[in-house]
């Protein structure tokens, strides 16, 4: 089973997500980005769930920013959900080289959806590098 | 005890003036700027030396132009009354758009973390089939979540009050009222 790190310091939206992708992926929590990173040298994910602001020294941009900018990280398929909206924060996340970006709220449907296509389907390298749009 | 009358009430009225958190301008009845207090040069930005001994309309024209640092604060002018002086000019704090926008965008961000929860449970208990114990579960975490949202709306509009307070009313006192 393919691995998910669910990065958000809110204890009820990873619990949303888990409930959303228990079913999936093997998962493992993670309330800030420090803490996230130094767990990328000893084991190494599939994706990553990222929530954007986060306590400690790192931001989820930053942290996105490490993983794509090294070689031995960068197949790690990071997916942005963040409650900051606007354009520029987007436009933003994807100069980082997020794979997605999900504004909250989102559907946890969609981001099953999406992940499933990214890292379990045949055709998986296709979807990378979607962007989800917000909610309606 | 009454401690106000243990000082002058002269006194208690200089330190109003010089502490005052608006700024405050005398109109004498000569028509003449003759005074500012502290607050006023800090708020406006204006030393004490340009307006003083200023008629009251070419004050007003200073004040009135259309020059964007204007735009930081409002005035009200408040006729006194009284036999010394003719009025007294209020400026007080007045948000800017940027000072709305940015707090918009921190509202909208504290309120999109327990909407993002609200909108995910529900279409998870929408679109899986979870036993009863979870399904509960789920429900009980939904009316918790908007408790939050209401808290956070409680807290800004407290927030906002309190940053605001009574900049953002006119001043009132004795028988006058803004003009």
């Amino acid at each position: 089973m393919k691995k998910l790190l669910i990065v958000d310091d809110h204890a009820v939206i990873r619990q949303m997500i888990c409930l959303a992708l228990r079913d999936h992926f093997e998962l493992e929590q993670f309330g800030d980005a420090d803490s996230t990173y130094a767990s990328l040298a000893t084991s190494r994910p599939d994706g990553i769930v990222l929530d954007v602001m986060l306590p400690g020294s790192m931001s989820g941009y930053q942290l996105c920013q490490r993983i794509k900018s090294d070689p031995a990280l960068a197949s790690i398929h990071v997916v942005l959900v963040t409650a900051r909206g606007q354009v520029a924060d987007q436009e933003f996340g994807r100069a980082l080289g997020a794979d997605a970006y999900f504004i909250k709220p989102f559907s946890p449907v969609a981001l099953v959806r999406h992940l499933t296509t990214a890292l379990l389907s045949p055709s998986g390298a296709a979807a990378t590098g979607s962007k989800e749009s917000p909610l309606p | 005890m009454n401690t106000s009358n243990q000082r002058p009430a002269q006194t208690e009225a200089e330190a109003a003036w010089q502490h005052c958190p608006w700024g405050l301008v005398a109109i004498g009845r000569d028509g003449k700027v003759c005074r500012v207090n502290p607050a006023f040069e800090y708020r406006t930005g204006t030393a004490a030396a340009t307006v003083l001994g200023m008629s009251e309309s070419d004050f007003d024209a200073l004040f009135n132009s259309p020059l964007p640092d204007r735009r930081r604060f409002g005035q009200r002018r408040v006729e006194t009354g009284d036999e010394a002086l003719r009025a007294i000019y209020y400026f007080f704090h007045a948000p800017t758009d940027s000072d709305h926008d940015s707090q918009l965008v921190h509202i909208a961000e504290r309120m999109r973390e327990p909407l993002a929860s609200i909108y995910g449970f529900a279409e998870l208990l929408l679109t899986q089939n979870y036993d009863e114990d979870t399904r509960r579960d789920l429900t009980g975490t939904l009316m918790e979540q908007v408790e939050v949202i209401s808290n956070v709306i409680n807290e800004e509009l407290d927030t906002r009050n309190s940053a605001i307070g009574p900049h953002a009313t006119a001043p009132r006192f004795g028988g006058g009222g803004p003009q």
